[in-house]
């Protein structure tokens, strides 16, 4: 296979071939990025369909700035972030520093039998939609909470408030 | 299980968080569907067709239609925001035509639909009127409160007003708020936004912010959106309160690096007499480009030759970008935007 430079530029010149090896390199961090974001199978599948179409489209705006997988990695959490802003969910959203009720029933989380470790995908999978993000995107992403903030459009301090509210309910997931 | 047993499981969860696989394969083959939706050109390649048929809809919609208003769907988001009387509730959309403004109160928020070109969260105590709604120009007034706008258009296709400044789009993500005396801030997310009014003019890129206030000549000087305090502090006074040399000398000895931005600004904004101290002072922490440092650029820049200041923006601009960007990814020197 090409290095990843050359199916870039080819890709950029609307080589459907050229992109297409592109997503064969990419579609496993990608849907692996969107499964954990999402929480949800059938949505990682879309969102994935959508950030690699997205890419398809703004292809000529990668300027190699950054490593393609970063641009894409990036692209993908902004479609994921954009869908669920866009989806009407918003009462789920990211709330104010305050405790939110309705945000805090969302979490279901998942029985654990005595004696057996914690799944920790489904955990993840099982936090409410804005604390999964910021768990996700911060704790295994590696993203600053700097960053979370610009992404989710939301203050750092409620992108703090959102990984101590994540980590809490994984620690009483651990703790049931 | 004891406390302290809990917490060493609980540390052990989050380092097994980071060790989580990096790549999981989808169940499915995921490239038929996207391979389906490609098919077409991608957007770029069909751009051009796209403006000629725009043009040619826009010429012949307006001759056909004469005076009707053209306007943009917004959905209610939260509460009950209104589109002149009529307030949106439930799961209400309405139409925001040229001439109307949507109005939150407290409660309400709305999101509206910039035609085909982005969108823009209207939050709570805000009044946004659409000024025009043109496949050419999209043009809002944010009289009061705070919107969030996400533009993917070209530049200068997007514009909003305030009663200080104006915003225009040079593609990008930004949050703008006027306050009740018409003073507004612009905090840039993504990309660059050119603020304009009383002949001055700044350019905000991503992880910058410009204040201004109205009446007071003009767009604040930019700075980015971990600039000390008492940088932030000398830069209000220099643009809004006479601060002068004074207020200058202070900005440039609490500049750091990462302040470029900043300086870039001041270079064209400070007194003949103070122009030297300010480049001399932005050149020794960021370098400009290769070749720029001797004498005869130098004077270039002093005079304020476009090209020159232009040249030298590039690479402040480049090292702002990657600062930004790779925040949290990789650390980067601020005065070459490399890697450290």
């Amino acid at each position: 296979m090409p290095d990843l430079t050359e199916l870039v530029r080819r890709a950029q010149h609307g080589d459907e071939g050229a992109f297409r090896d592109l997503y064969r390199e990419h579609v496993g961090r990608i849907y692996a990025l969107c499964l954990r974001l999402t929480g949800d199978a059938a949505a990682a599948e879309e969102r994935t369909q959508d950030a690699f179409i997205r890419a398809w489209e703004r292809l000529r705006t990668f300027r190699g700035e950054s490593a393609f997988a970063t641009w894409l990695h990036r692209l993908a959490v902004n479609v994921v972030l954009m869908e669920r802003r866009g989806s009407g969910r918003r009462e789920r959203r990211v709330a104010p520093a305050s405790d939110d009720p309705v945000y805090e029933q969302a979490a279901t989380p998942p029985a654990v039998p005595p004696g057996e470790g914690l799944d920790l995908e489904q955990a993840i999978a099982a936090l409410p939609a804005g604390a999964r993000e910021v768990f996700v995107l911060f704790d295994v992403e590696g993203y600053s909470h700097e960053e979370i903030a610009r992404m989710c459009g939301i203050a750092v301090g409620t992108s703090k408030a959102q990984l101590f509210r994540a980590r809490r309910l994984l620690r009483e997931m651990l703790e049931r | 299980m004891n406390d302290r047993e809990h917490d060493a499981e609980f540390a052990k969860l989050l380092e097994e968080t980071r060790r989580l696989p990096r790549s999981i394969e989808p169940p499915r083959d995921l490239w038929p569907d996207i391979a389906a939706r490609i098919g077409r050109p991608p957007l770029w390649q069909r751009w051009s067709a796209l403006a000629a048929a725009a043009v040619v809809l826009l010429v012949v919609g307006w001759r056909v239609l004469g005076a009707r208003h053209p306007g943009w769907e917004v959905t209610r988001v939260d509460g009950a925001p209104r589109i002149g009387r009529t307030a949106l509730v439930g799961g209400g959309t309405g139409t925001l035509r040229v001439g109307e403004a949507i109005v939150t109160d407290d409660s309400s928020r709305a999101e509206v639909q910039v035609g085909v070109i982005g969108r823009v969260e209207v939050l709570p105590g805000s009044e946004l009127r659409l000024v025009a709604a043109r496949p050419d120009a999209h043009r809002l007034a944010l009289a009061r409160g705070t919107i969030y706008a996400e533009v993917t258009a070209p530049p200068r296709l997007f514009v909003v007003e305030t009663p200080s400044a104006t915003a225009v789009d040079l593609g990008c993500a930004y949050t703008l708020a006027v306050d009740s005396t018409g003073a507004s801030r612009l905090h840039v997310t993504a990309g660059y936004v050119e603020l304009q009014g009383s002949g001055r003019r700044s350019i905000v890129p991503l992880g910058a912010i410009a204040v201004t206030r109205r009446g007071g000549g003009g767009p604040g000087t930019p700075y980015v959106d971990d600039a000390p305090a008492e940088l932030r502090r000398a830069l209000t006074a220099f643009d809004f309160e006479r601060g002068g040399a004074a207020a200058v000398r202070t900005v440039l000895r609490t500049a750091r690096a990462e302040d470029a931005v900043t300086l870039w600004h001041l270079v064209s904004r400070v007194e003949p007499p103070l122009r030297a101290a300010v480049y001399d002072r932005l050149v020794a922490l960021v370098p400009p480009p290769t070749g720029e440092g001797g004498g005869t650029s130098r004077a270039a820049a002093l005079a304020l030759d476009t090209t020159t200041l232009d040249r030298y923006w590039q690479r402040i601009r480049r090292i702002q970008w990657r600062r930004e960007i790779l925040k949290g990814i990789r650390e980067i020197d601020p005065r070459t935007g490399l890697a450290k």
